[in-house]
Parts: structure tokens; sequence; C-alpha cells
């Protein structure tokens, strides 16, 4: 599963270049369709993955935590998933895979959005902060530490979304009273039942005016 | 307070990082992805079952189904179905017992892959009629048989029929799911023949039991890696058909297979407290005096394993009342089995008995504080035993004070805020405080640190951090010097985490290792020149240094004694368990919930205004986690009380709100403002640090306080869970 | 999920070309109801035409109306000040919807797609007249708390589920279009269909148009406006039923009102009936309790929705109320 660097421009634009590529590749499409047997001859073969790995992948630039990843992932592939089973960084959760609990909490240029409803494959250049970009070695970003002191998790498995929910929220402006933080904050459910402290660590990273 | 009462969590670090590795994500070289396809029908038998597609996509390594599955060599073994003895034996033959019953396994190269392969697998089926519906089951019902489950008579039966004034109600919870925020989740593989799980289990040697057993193989042969739990609340208890799936599926094909649950399949496969209907009958004299009580419940539980819990089992002690009976049954009905949910069958039983307390209460027009006071038990009279400590009254109190129950009128809809109707309500929850045999090892390093190795694991409460505190505290060690090695199989045995046990078992196993290990440093100390001719009475232990009690001058460090004896470590090994004392007492936890409700009756909503949650603990080891324990248990009532029910379609058999969007848990805009009040006495006989239990009744009783509170608020009393705006609407009259 | 090809268009016409060439291609912006609906294979794809390049993001200031791109989010315009200011009502919707983190990836366009939150509509093996044509509805006779009092019919009795399209039929907003056949225009309240007996058909675009914006004329609904939402918790939840309301009130007496509801019908609701009825008339609430009343003539339930024939009235009344009051 480790990620391959290519340079194979697969991606399809719709300039002339790119277009001539396109209906090659449909092209290709139309033919498989066409020959069931041979389908099934390539599965027992395998050479259908060798096809398959070329015409079901779209090469992806994309930058996390600060580095740069050239990788090849299929339009499929949920920005979640890449993150926690191709570049293995498990810090962001999958909690319920439809966008219903806000587990998957990321920053993507800066705004906090839910990685499992992202695809991948549109997240071209795109700048992605996870809970793992956001401390320096030991040294916590404030709002780690307030998690920490307020005791704002108990399981830990919602926290990383809490964090960078916690993080955007203040930035969005969405901090000023405990009331609209819980309403800001909704979209990030703990099943533990830590909110009390979870506003409260969100307030005191407020009120300190560190900057975020 | 001690050093040690207020600490940070000693996995935060890790868990506001992300470097906490919960099962599915420890790094497994040439892993593989599998999920399971679960049927379409609730009952009934696999007609066929086509899977050549799903083994034609691309990257697929295999497609198990009960056609072609290994057997594992436990299943000939007939167990018994009481007790949760038999769980299902997942593809075992061409049987459904329930909607969502895996009926096969994908496995793939990736995870794409394997999720569109699973979509290509369709079976038919022969229907058999299912049953979903407990009113429907009703007639079937029977005793589960068993010590708990027994009918229980004290006094006159029926004795609350006769009398002054006689209150006799029937109370509903719908089946609600633990739906911990980490799916459940696994990495299976085999090395050796031997199976080794990272899975999401509460007791790591429960689990090497009951995966043994299916396998026909020993369970020292069994590894278990359970370090971090995103939370389980009870669903961690069984070991389940997907965990066993896994080990079938990477037994296949020499791989290492993951396999994490979508979160509809949390709603259909692992468990869930069991819908109930409870009825209730009391009696009391017009001056609010109880003469007679009867609790009677019905449960649910599945079509091939018992599951029971203790619903009815609080009303025999929670009152002082001479007459009581309580009775409680089960019925079969085609789904999965059970499984107990936080503050499980008390948090259900307190429901109808706190409710009802609320009712005759109103009946007798007297404060229901009041009346409770007047029934307060002063003993256990289920056991006819002393309470080893009981601050019940002190909980009321201070509850009473912060909630501020002076504004609270006896006449519902009486007292408003603008547009709201306010009410306040409460409820009284109590768990049975237990203590399970535990050994753990106790090292001192020559580093300076204290290691402590324990197989049990942490969903969540803070178990690690209350060995560190109390390591700490017997050792003298600072608690950054404490090394906690718990939640895998290997290490010294622990108990499942479950039961609100874990403190007063892995706690006391704690304090007895260290204190044991303290002796040993301190036996080494004579040994050695410096503190020739001082006995070993006169030597202390502190701040990892043995030091002579009359001459302070006359130390050496840990450090220095471990090597002049030319050893690395110096480590004891303890197994600890309760005494033959408490075993005079009853032990129990006490909590009260406080609640504060704003009510508009035009649109049905209720505002959780402001909980206040008291709680007669024993000593408190940490404040920070317990104080977090509390809040989420009170979280979790709110959920019960106000909006969780897993919703079937009866005609299908099926749950048609099984996701995360339709099944309603409270969300961070639910709550308004929370307090937590503990009264942080030292039990005198439970454990050696006089602790009594939390977690589970921590929930217990606050879904009653939020229906009781309601009633004060609205005059309507909601005796099917949850509270939800239909239930409380009320229709505003035209004017024209 | 099944794969499918994935195409960034570059232009608005680029895109529909791109499109037109495969039955069963969509387009694709925010992606939270899309990719959620592809991950439980109610929709199945084969090519994705990303259109999230185009520049259809902007919110326009023009004389008399303003225009929101189709690719606006849905944070982006509920925290715009200009919205804010002028139409206020749209602001609110907004903020009620889904979370901070979906309002930052859903886009208007795609708001006004979004399919209904039937559990029988979600799930393959349910029978579903939206998903499936002629498989039946098993909401009828089923668990039906969510649905529709209004407009549905025997074969399908979903609701539609946004928040921000009531606040847009109430503002009388125009939907702007292209396709494979040029350009065109839709009045919002025409925009969205009530079921019959085509419930696959939400509305009434044709194949393989493109949202491209939304206009909303000028009005004087800035100061008493409410949008009301009514739902099983404090948020993130899909309404049961809401309101939006606006009123131009002039020394009590309102001039004009607008009056829009959610989650009664399969599409937003106006209330044109009661905003004639409140034309005229001083506030009071018993003026809006008659609005209220009159509103919901021709309300069916079906079960375990019938607690909206109680809430619906009163849920009126209350956002009236309110939005009078500011």
């Amino acid at each position: 599963m480790a990620p391959k660097k290519t340079n194979i421009k697969k991606v399809i634009e719709d300039d002339t270049n790119s277009r001539r590529d396109f209906i090659k590749k449909s092209g290709l499409f139309t033919a498989l369709a066409f020959a069931p047997p041979s389908l099934v001859m390539a599965s027992e073969k395998k050479w259908d993955e060798k096809i398959a790995e070329y015409l079901e992948t779209v090469p992806l630039s994309i930058e996390v935590n600060g580095t740069k990843h050239n990788l090849n992932v299929e339009p499929r592939t949920t920005l979640l998933d890449l993150l926690r089973e191709n570049l293995q960084l498990t810090g962001t959760k999958k909690g319920c895979d439809h966008g219903q609990c806000g587990a998957c909490t990321v920053h993507v240029n800066g705004t906090r959005i839910l990685s499992c409803l992202t695809l991948a494959s549109m997240q071209q250049n795109a700048q992605v902060t996870t809970i793992e970009g956001l401390s320096k070695g030991k040294k916590l970003h404030p709002m780690q530490e307030a998690f920490i002191k307020n005791d704002g998790f108990q399981c830990g498995y919602c926290t990383p979304g809490q964090i960078m929910s916690g993080i955007a929220c203040i930035k969005e402006g969405h901090a000023n009273s405990r009331e609209e933080i819980r309403e800001y904050m909704s979209g990030n459910i703990c099943r533990c039942g830590a909110y009390h402290n979870i506003v409260d660590a969100i307030t005191e990273v407020k009120e300190g005016g560190k900057p975020l | 307070m001690s050093k040690t009462s207020n600490i940070n969590r000693v996995d935060g670090f890790a868990k506001v990082t992300g470097s906490a590795t919960y099962s599915a994500e420890y790094k497994t070289a040439g892993v593989t992805y599998a999920c399971l396809v679960g049927s379409t029908i609730a009952k009934g038998r696999i007609k066929s079952i086509d899977t050549k597609k799903a083994e034609w996509a691309p990257g697929v390594l295999a497609v198990i189904t009960h056609l072609n599955v290994e057997k594992p060599a436990g299943y000939e073994q007939a167990k018994q179905r009481n007790n949760l003895g038999q769980p299902l034996q997942i593809f075992k033959d061409d049987s459904v017992r329930y909607y969502d019953q895996p009926i096969a396994l994908v496995i793939a190269d990736t995870f794409e892959r394997m999720q569109y392969a699973a979509s290509l697998i369709k079976a038919e089926y022969l229907k058999e009629e299912h049953t979903t519906q407990l009113e429907k089951a009703k007639d079937k019902s029977r005793n589960p048989g068993g010590d708990r489950a027994k009918d229980y008579n004290r006094g006159t039966e029926d004795a609350y029929k006769t009398a002054e004034v006689v209150l006799e109600a029937e109370y509903t919870i719908p089946t609600e799911v633990h739906n911990p925020m980490e799916l459940a989740n696994i990495i299976a593989k085999w090395e050796n023949n031997k199976p080794i799980l990272y899975t999401k289990s509460q007791g790591v040697e429960g689990t090497r039991k009951s995966v043994g057993n299916v396998f026909g193989i020993p369970p020292e042969d069994v590894e278990v890696h359970s370090e971090y739990l995103g939370g389980a609340f009870g669903m961690g208890l069984h070991t389940w058909p997907y965990e066993i799936a896994a080990l079938i599926g990477s037994k296949k094909i020499g791989k290492p297979v993951k396999l994490v649950l979508h979160r509809e399949q949390m709603f259909t496969n692992v468990g869930f407290r069991p819908y109930t209907i409870q009825k209730m009958g009391l009696g009391a004299t017009k001056d609010g005096k109880l003469t007679g009580l009867s609790h009677e419940a019905l449960a649910m539980t599945s079509n091939y394993e018992d599951f029971t819990e203790a619903t009815v089992n609080m009303s025999r002690f929670m009152y002082d009342c001479a007459n009581v009976s309580t009775k409680y049954r089960i019925a079969e009905l085609d789904t999965c089995t059970p499984i107990w949910m936080r503050g499980p069958g008390e948090a259900t039983g307190s429901f109808a008995l706190e409710s009802a307390i609320d009712e005759l209460a109103h009946k007798l027009n007297m404060d229901p504080i009041e009346f409770r006071k007047r029934n307060h038990a002063e003993k256990d009279l289920e056991q006819n035993k002393p309470w080893s400590s009981k601050y019940l009254l002190d909980c009321y109190e201070a509850g009473m004070e912060r909630i501020g129950w002076k504004d609270r009128k006896n006449k519902p809809g009486s007292v408003r805020e603008g547009e709201w109707l306010v009410g306040y309500g409460m409820g009284t929850g109590t768990f049975g405080s237990y203590r399970n045999p535990t050994t753990v090892k106790a090292k001192f390093l020559a580093d300076g640190n204290l290691v402590l190795q324990c197989s049990v694991n942490d969903m969540g409460p803070g178990t690690a951090t209350m060995m560190t505190a109390i390591g700490a505290e017997i050792t003298g060690i600072p608690t950054e010097n404490v090394v906690i090695e718990m939640g895998r199989s290997g290490l010294p045995k622990g108990p499942t985490q479950g039961g609100s046990a874990t403190t007063s078992s892995v706690g006391s196993a704690v304090h007895d290792a260290c204190n044991l290990l303290v002796s040993k440093a301190l036996g080494l100390a004579t040994e050695n020149p410096t503190f020739k001719n001082i006995p070993i009475t006169d030597l202390t232990f502190a701040n990892g240094s043995v030091s002579s009690k009359k001459e302070a001058s006359k130390s050496v460090s840990l450090t220095t004694l471990l090597s002049a004896n030319k050893l690395e470590e110096l480590a004891v090994e303890n197994e600890s368990k309760g005494s033959e004392e408490a075993k005079k007492y009853s032990i129990y936890s006490f909590s009260v919930h406080f609640v504060k409700v704003l009510v508009n009756p035009n649109l049905g909503k209720i505002r959780i205004a402001h909980v206040v949650s008291c709680a007669d603990i024993g000593t408190v080891i940490n404040h920070k986690t317990s104080a977090g324990q509390m809040y989420g248990g009170a979280v979790g009532g709110i959920g019960m009380g106000l909006m969780e029910a897993l919703e079937i379609d009866h005609r299908f058999g099926r749950p048609i709100n099984n996701n995360f969007a339709d099944y309603h848990v409270p969300v961070n805009a639910d709550i308004e403002k929370q307090e937590v009040f503990f009264v942080n006495k030292k039990d005198p006989v439970s454990n050696p640090m006089g602790t009594k239990g939390l977690g589970e009744t921590a929930l217990v009783g606050m879904a009653p306080a939020i229906a009781n509170a309601v009633f004060n608020a609205t005059g309507k009393r909601v005796r099917d869970l949850p509270i939800t705006l239909d239930k409380i609407l009320e229709p505003i009259v035209a004017t024209s | 999920m099944k794969n499918f090809q994935i195409i960034r268009a570059l232009s608005s016409g680029s895109a529909v070309t791109n499109i037109s060439k495969e039955p069963s291609a969509m387009f694709i912006a925010g992606g939270t109801n899309l990719v959620d609906l592809m991950k439980k294979n109610v929709v199945v794809p084969d090519k994705l035409v990303d259109i999230t390049a185009l520049d259809l993001k902007k919110i326009e200031f023009g004389t008399g109306q303003v225009s929101i791109g189709a690719l606006a989010k849905n944070s982006q315009v509920a925290e715009d000040k200009s919205i804010k200011e002028k139409y206020p009502l749209l602001a609110l919707a907004l903020a009620a919807g889904a979370s901070q983190q979906i309002r930052h990836m859903a886009t208007v366009g795609g708001n006004m797609l979004q399919r209904t939150r039937c559990s029988y509509f979600y799930n393959t093996d349910m029978p579903c007249n939206k998903r499936t044509p002629k498989s039946g509805c098993g909401a009828i006779g089923g668990s039906n708390r969510m649905h529709a009092i209004f407009g549905a019919s025997d074969s399908c009795i979903a609701v539609h589920p946004s928040d921000m399209c009531i606040a847009l039929a109430a503002l009388d907003a125009t939907v702007f279009v292209e396709g494979p056949k040029g350009k065109r225009q839709i009045k919002f309240t025409d925009f969205h269909r009530l079921p019959g007996n085509s419930p696959e058909k939400d509305n009434t675009l044709e194949s393989k148009e493109l949202i491209t914006s939304v206009e909303i004329p000028e009005n004087n609904f800035t100061k008493n406006i409410h949008y009301l939402k009514v739902r099983d918790r404090s948020s993130y939840a899909f309404a049961l039923i809401s309101v939006a309301v606006g009123l131009d009130i002039k020394n009590n007496v309102i001039n004009e009102a607008r009056l829009a509801m959610g989650g009664v019908a399969h599409k937003p609701w106006r209330l044109t009936e009661a905003e004639e009825f409140l034309k005229g008339k001083t506030v009071s609430e018993e003026t809006f309790r008659q609005a209220a009343n009159l509103s919901m003539k021709g309300a069916k339930s079906y079960g375990d929705n019938a607690f909206k024939l109680t809430l619906g009235p009163n849920a009126i009344t209350e956002a009236l109320t309110i939005a009078a009051s500011k």
C-alpha cells in the first residue's frame, strides 16, 4: 500500500491535449465493456489489475502537514482513507464514514471539513492539516494543551476531530460565548459526553489569546 | 487532597496528538481489508448466495460464506444458551437469525476494492416469519433462571394494592445502542497456528477464553491486544462474530486481516440495551411511608442466546419498604443478542422506579425528595446487611442547593422563565461495588521508574491514570516516573473492564503490589552496609530512596541498592482480592442527578438548562477523571431520556434509523450547564483505598430525573422513552 | 463504492459538454450528499465531472438583486456581511443546517439538489419508488416520523431536507441553469416538485443541466424575519418542521408577508394563502394563529408523523410571533 510516485499526467482536464488522452482511455473502457469473457480472464490472470491500476487511478499532488506527496489514487478514495490507510496518519478518525459525527475533521487550506465526504482526487494541490501536524515534537498546540488540562476527552477517539474543530471554531470567530461554542462544536459528537470540558478547553484557549 | 488527586490523564499526550493506537490502527505488514455482508431478511434460510462477481472483482483475495468456510473446531461443541453462553456461530449454516446477520466475508487488497466487491454479493432467501416486537412475544416470556433473576418476595406480595395511596404504571424503554465513536474493529492474524488479535475488547482475558473456545485452543495460545478503546460502554463485553470472522478469514488467506464494521452494523451486530417493558405498583400511607412495592420487567433477548441484567434488583433495596416483590422475564426476538450498556439494567430499572416514586410523591402532594427521605433505607433490606457506607442524603442536600431546588413548585407548570416552562426533577441511582481478583506486577527499575503491569484495559474512564496515581501515592515515585503497561495478553491477569469494578479491583491490586514492593526494597536495604543494625521498621521509602527514619542522612537511592545487588529491577507480582470482612456489608455507590429543564410546550422543545450530578462513590482517586465520568454519564442519560431509540420497521424486522443522522445521540448544544459533586468520603471496607465505583451509577437515574423535570414543567408524564417532542406537544386552540 | 472516472471541468460549458456524453455521469462539487449516497450505493455514477474549478463562487450584489454563484459555500453565504444585512433570513436558514464542517464543504447548488433523508430511500434493500421506481414506498405504512403532510402521493411521502431552500422559496429566488440546450431560468418555487407518480425526480432540472447561480430580488425582509427549526436535538439534525418567515411591518401593520415551511413536503412549502391573509393585518398573536391554521388546509398525516399536524400551526404561530417581535 506504499504510495507510488508518478509523473504520468492522468488527470483529465478539458484542454486539447488531455482530451485526446481521455478519448483513448474511454475507448479502452468500451472495449473491455464489450468483452466480458476477456474480463474474466483478465481477472484470473491478474492483468486487469495492471490495467486497472493505470485506468482506475489519477495522480494527486497533495501537501499533508507540510509534506508534499505525489500519489496515484483511485477517484473513489476519500481523503480520510487516504490519510489513514495510505499515509498511515491514523490520528484522523473514522467514526461513521457518512458525515454524521465529525471524528474525521481536518483542515483543508485552513478550513475545517469532513475528510470522509471528501474525495482525495478532488484535492489537487490542497494543503491538509491533521492532528499530527499540530504539535512540534513534544511541544503541543495550545488547544492540545487545553484539552489535556481541562480533561476534554475520555476515550480519546473523537478528540482529534474535536481539537481540529475547536481551533477552527476560534479562528472563524465562533467562540465568543459558551453558547456559541456549543452550537459551532455540535458537528463533533463525543459519546463519552465530555462536552462540558471541551467547551472549557476552547474557552480557555480563546481567552488565552495565543496565536493558533 | 493528595498530590495525585487531580492529575491529568497519563495518556493525554497520546490522545491529543493522534498517536494513541486503536485496534485497526496498528501498522501491520501485508494487511488486507475485510468486511461483512449482512442478510437482508430477519429470519429464514439462505437459498443461494452469488459470490462470483465479488470473487472476480479486482483485488479480491477471498469470499467466505457458510458454503466454503472451514468451520472452527469449537463449533461442534453445543453450548447452553443461558447467560450469554452461545454467541452466534458465524457462517455455521444457512440459517438467518436476524436482519444484517453476516452471511459473507469479503477480503481484498485495498479498502476501496473490498467495499466495492462486497456490494456485488447477492443472496436469495427462504423467508420465515419473524418477530422483532416485544409486545408480540409477551406470551412466550420466561424466567431466564439464575440467582439474580429469581422472583423475589419480601413481606406480603401485592401489599401495595391495599395501601392508602396506590400507584400503578407501565414504563417502556426502547432499544438503545452503545455506539462508541470508534467502530468495532479488529486486525486478526495467525502466527504458528496461534491467533493474534488487535481488537476492541473490554476484557483481554475474556476474549482469549472465548476465542480459544471457538477455535478449540487453550486461552494461553490466544494473543490479544486492546490497549486503547475508543469507548465501548459495554459493547466490548462479548466476543462478537465479526472478530471470529476476521480470524477465519486471516487463517484462510494466510495474511493479516483488518475488519472495521460500518456504523450501520454497529446497530445490528454488536449488542444493545434491550427493549424493556416494566410494570410498577407502589403503595404508601398518606403521610408518605412506602408500604408496598412491586416491580416486574419483561426484556428482549435473541433467539439463540439469553441475556439478562439486574433491571428489577434496585427496587429490592433502594427504599425502606417491608413488602417488596420483583419479577424478571425475557422473551426471544429475531435480533442480535443484547449486551450490557452503561448503567445496564439499573439504568433501565431506575427509569421505572424513580419515575414511579416521583409519581407517587405527586399523588401525595409531597416534595419528591422529602418522600425519598421518609423512605430512606438505613440498611440493605434485601441482603439484610448494613451498608458499608451511604451518603445518599448528602447527595440530596448538595444537589438541592446547587440546582436551586427551592425555586421548584410541586404543582406542575407553575414556574416560568419568559416563554419557557421551568421544571425541576431528580432521580436516584445506585450500583453495586464489586472487586474482582486481579494480579499486578510492580517493578522498580534502576532508572528510577516504577512499572505497573496488568492486562486490564482502559476504554476511557482513566484506568491508567488511576493506576499511576495509586502507584505514585504508595511509593512516593513522581507520577511522571510511573510507567503503565496494560491492555494486552501476556501481562499479569487483570479483570474485564465493566461493572464499575476496575478501580476497586485493579487499584487495590496496584495498592497491594506497591506496598509489597516497598517492603521488598526496605528488606533489600537492611542488607546494605549503610543501614547496618537498623531494623526494617525504622526504614522508610520516599523519593526513590530508602532512608533511616531516625537519621535522615542515612539514605541510599534505589538505583544504588539495585546496582549494589547486581539487580536490574526489583519486582513483585501479586494477586489481590476482596476481604472476608467486606462480605459482611452491602457495598453500593449512590448517585443523584438533578435536572432543570425549560420546555416550550407549543413546539415540544425541551432544553436541558442545568444538570447537577452528585455521587457517593467512596474515595475519589482522581477528581478530574471522575468528574469526566459523571459529566459523561449525565450526557448518556440525556440521550436515553430525550432522543435515543432504535426504531424497527417490524414488517421487515429491520432497524430503520441505524446511522448517526437518524439515531440521535446528544451533541454539544444539548446541554447548557453541568456541575458535579462528590461526597468523597472513604468507604471503610470496600477496598484499601475506600472507593466504590462510578462509571455505571454515573448514568443511572438521569433519564427519570429528566422525565420528572419534564412532568414538573408541563404536567405531562412520559412513561415511554425517549421523551421526543411529539409526546409533550400541546395543540394551540384556535381563538377564532 | 464503484470506481468512476473523474474529470475536472474548467468552464461551465465544457462541464455540460463532458457530462452529456455519458448517461450515468454526474456533477460533483461539495460532495457532502453525493459521496454519502455513493457510499450507500444509492447513486452509482460511472463518471463524475468535478466542477469546483468553475468560476461560480461569487456573491454579487447588483441593482435590485443579489446573485449567488452555485459554488458559493453554505458557510460563505451564511457569514457574508451583506447577506446577513440584506437577506438575514437566508443567513439564518443556512446556519441552521448540518454542521459547520459540512457548511464549509456544501455549495448552494448542491444544497438545492440534496436528496431526501427518508430511510427507505437510503437503504437499498428496502422498497423506495424514489430510488428504484416501481419498487413501492416503504414509508407508507412504515416508519414515517420525518415524512410529508402536504402534497405527497401514493408513490412517495418523502420530504425535501434543505433549510436553505426554505428561505430561498420564501424570498422569491430564481435559479439560473445551463444545459445542453442552453441557458434558462427557473422560479425557485418551481424548481423542486411534488412526487406524483414520478418521485424519482426531485426537481425540474432537465437531464445534464447545471445550476450556475441563484438570484434573490431585493426586499424589505431585513428585520422582522425568523427561521424556526424544530428538530429532535438542539443542533446537527434534520428539521421535523421548519418555518421561514419574512414580515414587512410598518406601524404594526403587515405590508407584506412571506412564509415557507420545510420538513412537510417533497419541496419547500410556500404558504401563499397565509401570506395573503396576513397582508394589511395588524400584528397580533390571534392573527398569526389564524394564518397558521389557514396554512394547514389539506394537511394529511401517515401515522408516525401525525404530530406534525399539531406542530405545524404551532411552529408557524411561534415563528411569526418571534419575527414580529424583532
